[in-house]
């Protein structure tokens, strides 16, 4: 009988709240190698938006495939990277999680109302080879806690 | 105890209630299934290539329309499809494709139906033996002619902009 409680309860926690994945690719070294096991919390948006910085999870047709990204840019805001270096609303972001940096170059975006900027942490990569962008609100699975 | 029974059973008859599928739904995702084995074969001698291309080709319309997104040319007509996929096979014999989240909504009163799907491509470096992951969204609009579903028009979608 526990076991039937357990394993039901363990189906909707891992289903509904916390979603396992394994990070594949390397856009987001050194914070998360490829291989690695995380998890992506599906509440962390319930009660507050999501902030710069958080490390989210991003659906594309649906929960099973992500992107994993960490957000630079807030709804509102003017962002643009000027050889490598992130500025917002014209102030250079200072992010501490970069360890290797290219040259990118992205002319300014204006975000809209629904809209984040979202990024990975390997930015040693070719701006080609990297996804990054824009991404809607409704997009954001929840929040990758470890 | 019991209750809890009750409720684990109850959910799971929800569950199922809400994801059953029509006839057609499952004929969809079966043959999306099989296209997926057919990409995932590799060949690499000359008659097998064209057959293998020909084979992924009948599962497009004659003027099937592959949208690759912006600033790419769109693929157009089977033909054309499977010219790319023959050129392709040497290639891909270090590839491997996967097709996650799909969505099938029929249109009414058609034989047409709108599918949503990520597609997940792994690429195997043959000398390191390095594997490296692109997924990417994509609408597909599918239609059925003579009893069989082809593909009508894929376009990709851009999650990130």
């Amino acid at each position: 009988m526990r076991v039937v409680v357990l394993a039901a309860l363990s189906f909707i926690i891992f289903k509904w709240v916390l979603i396992p994945i394994r990070a594949e690719g390397i856009s987001m070294e050194p914070t998360y190698r490829s291989g690695s096991l995380n998890l992506v919390n599906r509440l962390a948006y319930r009660y507050r938006k999501p902030e710069r910085g958080d490390i989210v999870g991003i659906k594309l047709a649906g929960p099973h495939v992500l992107y994993v990204k960490r957000i630079i840019g807030l709804p509102g805001e003017h962002l643009s990277i000027e050889r490598g270096q992130v500025y917002i609303n014209g102030a250079p972001l200072n992010e501490p999680y970069v360890k290797n940096r290219r040259g990118w170059d992205v002319p300014e975006v204006t975000l809209t109302a629904r809209e984040y900027f979202v990024v990975g942490d390997n930015r040693g990569m070719r701006a080609a080879d990297h996804d990054f962008g824009r991404v809607d609100v409704s997009r954001i699975l929840g929040r990758v806690i470890f | 105890m019991p209750a809890a029974i009750l409720v684990v059973l109850i959910g799971a008859a929800v569950f199922a209630w809400r994801t059953r599928e029509t006839p057609n739904e499952r004929e969809i995702r079966s043959r999306l299934d099989t296209l997926r084995n057919e990409v995932n074969t590799s060949t690499k001698d000359g008659i097998g290539v064209a057959v293998h291309a020909a084979q992924i080709g009948s599962y497009f319309t004659d003027d099937a329309i592959v949208e690759l997104g912006e600033g790419a040319t769109p693929i157009k007509g089977r033909d054309t499809i499977m010219g790319m996929v023959a050129r392709l096979q040497p290639r891909t014999a270090a590839f491997r494709m996967d097709l996650d989240d799909v969505t099938i909504e029929m249109v009414p009163d058609s034989n047409a139906a709108d599918v949503l799907l990520t597609a997940s491509f792994v690429r195997r470096n043959i000398s390191t033996g390095e594997e490296s992951l692109d997924a990417r969204e994509y609408a597909v609009v599918m239609t059925k002619a003579d009893g069989t579903w082809r593909i009508a028009r894929i376009t990709t979608i851009d999650t990130l902009r």
